[in-house]
């Protein structure tokens, strides 16, 4: 039910990691929902840290026991409006080092620019049913490892949005569908045979997307410029 | 009518008999038709202009008895005779007119002892001499003469006149400008008249160069006086007419153009409006004062249907010409009353619509509660229960002897529960979108478009943060034209246009579909409208077969005078 921007073996994150069990704090005013998430994590060795409701709580449990990753419920008290984001934004600036997972109770497209704006690095972002799938338990992981997952219906409602104008007018009809796929989470090969082109040309494509999007630090490397990519091409309409 | 036809019929008849024994210079036919229907033409207009005032007749009687007292002048024995015994006719109607004029009634004791005095002299003691005169002519009644008898008749219409002239004085000079008016004409040709018969007797009857401009002057003013009666009873008309003129003008801009209207209305710039203080405690002047009455003002009381809705404070002498104090009380108590139940109208008008807003949002309150219940309850529990069964399914698979048949079962469960939930989510977002109570109007928009199996573009400018009930106004709007389009229309582009300039909220949502929407039937827009209106907005439906539909609605944002709370960080969604 997930879909990840899933990167080329090479240069994924190491494997040796999956066993090894993560210190997680958990942020959700639901206190039934919380019990039943740690005890689902802890079933598989991971170790909670702090159980918080609210977003205060939330910041002071991360300074203290500096998780390597904060799950947290994007509608908390006492508004119960945005103040997870807030928080995790929060956070991401304070210790940046610490994965976020967001939950949401519904679908909503418009808070990921906040999300993704100090890059989106160690972030995702999934609807809150999803902690039930199968999958669940492997993306916390990957989300703790540095990699970042957007939640299949959230970026199916980016796919069906308004983005038949703005920014990605720069991009040529070739380029558009490679990124399309990209956002998928296809790697240059899929989506090599999927257009049934050479992988060379999907990578000249690929990096002809990074130009014409300006995407600038080069340094975050060939997955994340990846994934800001496709961010791009979900936002750039919306918000430029 | 009748009776100044009779009148003219007799003045003829008059003339007719006595022309041989008039004199060429003082008593010519000319002059004595002249006077007498004057009288008698100016009483007949006075009568049908004004039939209750008794001005009008008064004047017809003096026009008869003109013609009456020169019977005397005729050489005919019994005709003389006769006219000797009404020579004072005229002059016996005429103290009692001048003493009622303009409005027809005697108001005081005074008036009313003179004109008794007026009418026992014309018609008792001067008849009553006859016995005793000689005159030219042969008098039929001749008892005998008595020497003395025509200097007191002198003396006694001397005084009488002395009388009538004193209580005229003193009615002119303690008369207020709207009475004066009235007054002016009768007299200033009453003074000029009487003056030269004052000088003319002063200075010798005998023919001399002073005589005759001074006789002509008299006989003039003589001519003249049935003329001022008329103007004066038509200055009352005129009167009549600044009513009707004020009637035109109403209803008035402001307390202030109704008080001068009236002023010149009645001719009294003192008058003033008394409005009903809104504590009702009193009245209040044109400029918001508390009303006070002047010194000698007259108060009037303005009543509708038994209600007092006002007073007039005006010159006492505007009850001498009471049919247009009347009819400016009236018009008056009426324009009042118009403004009060205006006043009613609008402040129910307000209450209706303040009301309304309040059900809508009432409603949205509602749904908002129903849809975050949903999202904390329902689906809170349906998220901890799968999460609770993925527990129990890992515990069943890390069993040294796992059930297949159970984790089967158990896959299944989680799967029935994953579509409730997904039925629970797209019900809570159909009863009200957490996105517009969250993010606002624009992103609740692109949602819809997000959605919409079929592109939908949306487009929003200068869309500031919106009063929460407008908001889901402007988003229930483009949800139902959107569904419209894609269940009826068979669109396969929709856009959605939302602006916002000069406090009009602006939105239109257009597809290419089939069109030929009937927008009176069949579509949940018509339900929508009553909504819209509350923010005094319209939808309008455009949907020419083949041409598409387009849906328009503006809502107003600017200050309507509605305080409906601003969409702020209280949200719950």
């Amino acid at each position: 039910m997930t879909a990840s921007a899933r990167t080329p073996e090479s240069e994924g994150p190491s494997a040796v990691q999956r066993t090894h069990p993560l210190r997680i704090v958990l942020a959700d005013d639901e206190r039934l929902f919380r019990s039943a998430l740690a005890a689902l994590l802890e079933s598989r060795g991971h170790l909670i840290t702090a159980q918080v409701g609210d977003a205060d709580t939330l910041r002071a449990a991360v300074a203290r026991t500096e998780p390597d990753l904060a799950v947290i419920d994007i509608r908390m008290p006492p508004t119960k409006r945005l103040e997870g984001l807030r928080a995790a934004v929060d956070i991401r600036q304070s210790h940046p080092g610490v994965g976020i997972l967001l939950l949401s109770q519904s679908v909503q497209v418009t808070h990921l620019t906040e999300l993704t704006g100090y890059g989106v690095r160690g972030v995702g972002y999934l609807l809150k049913e999803r902690v039930a799938d199968e999958h669940f338990l492997d993306t916390v992981r990957r989300i703790a490892a540095g990699e970042c997952e957007f939640d299949q219906e959230v970026l199916g409602l980016l796919f069906n949005g308004p983005h038949q104008q703005g920014g990605l007018a720069k991009l040529s009809t070739r380029e558009l569908e490679v990124l399309k796929l990209m956002a998928q989470g296809l790697t240059n090969p899929a989506i090599a045979s999927q257009l049934v082109v050479s992988v060379k040309t999907v990578e000249t494509h690929v990096g002809s997307v990074f130009r014409r999007l300006a995407l600038p630090d080069e340094s975050e490397g060939e997955y994340h410029r990846r994934v800001l990519a496709v961010l791009t091409y979900l936002q750039s309409e919306r918000h430029g | 009518m009748a009776l100044a036809v009779c009148g003219a019929g007799f003045g003829t008849y008059v003339l007719v008999v006595t022309a041989p024994g008039r004199y060429p210079t003082t008593t010519t036919i000319l002059f004595s038709g002249a006077v007498g229907g004057l009288y008698l033409g100016a009483g007949l207009l006075a009568r049908l202009r004004r039939p209750g005032n008794r001005v009008g007749l008064m004047m017809l009687l003096v026009g008869i008895g003109w013609f009456a007292e020169d019977l005397q002048i005729s050489l005919d024995p019994v005709v003389h005779t006769v006219g000797l015994l009404v020579r004072s006719a005229s002059s016996g109607f005429l103290i009692p007119l001048l003493l009622m004029f303009p409005d027809g009634r005697l108001r005081t004791r005074i008036d009313r002892v003179l004109a008794g005095a007026g009418y026992l002299t014309a018609f008792v003691l001067m008849p009553a001499t006859v016995p005793f005169s000689t005159s030219v002519v042969r008098n039929l009644l001749l008892v005998h003469p008595v020497d003395w008898v025509r200097p007191a008749t002198d003396v006694v219409q001397f005084v009488m006149s002395g009388a009538v002239v004193a209580v005229l004085l003193v009615r002119w000079t303690t008369a207020t400008r709207p009475a004066r008016r009235v007054l002016t004409p009768l007299f200033a040709v009453g003074l000029v008249g009487g003056l030269a018969s004052a000088l003319d007797g002063m200075l010798g009857t005998g023919p001399s160069w002073t005589h005759t401009p001074l006789i002509n002057i008299a006989h003039v003013a003589v001519l003249l006086l049935p003329l001022a009666f008329l103007a004066g009873v038509w200055r009352v008309r005129m009167g009549r007419t600044a009513v009707a003129d004020l009637l035109r003008r109403m209803p008035l801009a402001s307390k202030e153009q109704l008080r001068d209207a009236l002023a010149r209305a009645l001719g009294d710039t003192s008058v003033q409006v008394g409005f009903p203080a809104p504590d009702a405690t009193g009245y209040l002047d044109s400029q918001g004062r508390t009303l006070g009455a002047a010194p000698g003002q007259q108060v009037s009381a303005l009543e509708r249907n038994g209600r007092r809705v006002g007073v007039l404070l005006h010159d006492p002498a505007l009850r001498e010409d009471r049919y247009v104090l009347e009819a400016v009380v009236s018009a008056v108590a009426l324009e009042l009353d118009n403004q009060r139940l205006a006043a009613e109208v609008r402040a129910q008008l307000a209450e209706v619509r303040a009301s309304r807003a309040r059900i809508v949002e009432a409603g949205d309150e509602q749904r908002r509660r129903i849809e975050h219940d949903l999202h904390d309850g329902a689906q809170s529990r349906f998220v901890t229960a799968l999460v609770t069964l993925r527990l129990a399914r890992q515990r069943l698979t890390n069993q040294p002897t796992p059930d297949p048949g159970l984790a089967e079962l158990l896959d299944r469960i989680a799967e029935l529960m994953g579509e409730g939930m997904d039925q629970l989510r797209d019900l809570a977002h159909g009863i009200h979108p957490a996105v517009l109570s969250e993010t606002g109007l624009v992103a609740a928009l692109e949602m819809i478009a997000a959605r919409s199996p079929c592109p939908v573009r949306v487009s929003a400018a200068a869309v500031p943060e919106l009063p929460r009930p407008l908001a889901a106004t402007a988003y229930f709007v483009a949800a139902e034209a959107v569904t419209n389009a894609l269940k009826h229309a068979g669109a396969t582009t929709i856009t959605i246009d939302v602006r916002h300039e000069d406090g009009v909220l602006r939105l239109a949502v257009a597809d290419d579909g089939v069109g030929g929407a009937d927008p009176d039937r069949g579509t949940g827009l018509l339900g929508l409208r009553d909504r819209v209106a509350v923010f005094d907005g319209e939808m309008t439906i455009s949907s020419a077969p083949g041409q598409g539909t387009v849906v328009s609605a503006t809502l107003l944002t600017g200050d309507s005078g509605r305080a409906a709370p601003v969409q702020g960080e209280d949200g719950r969604g």
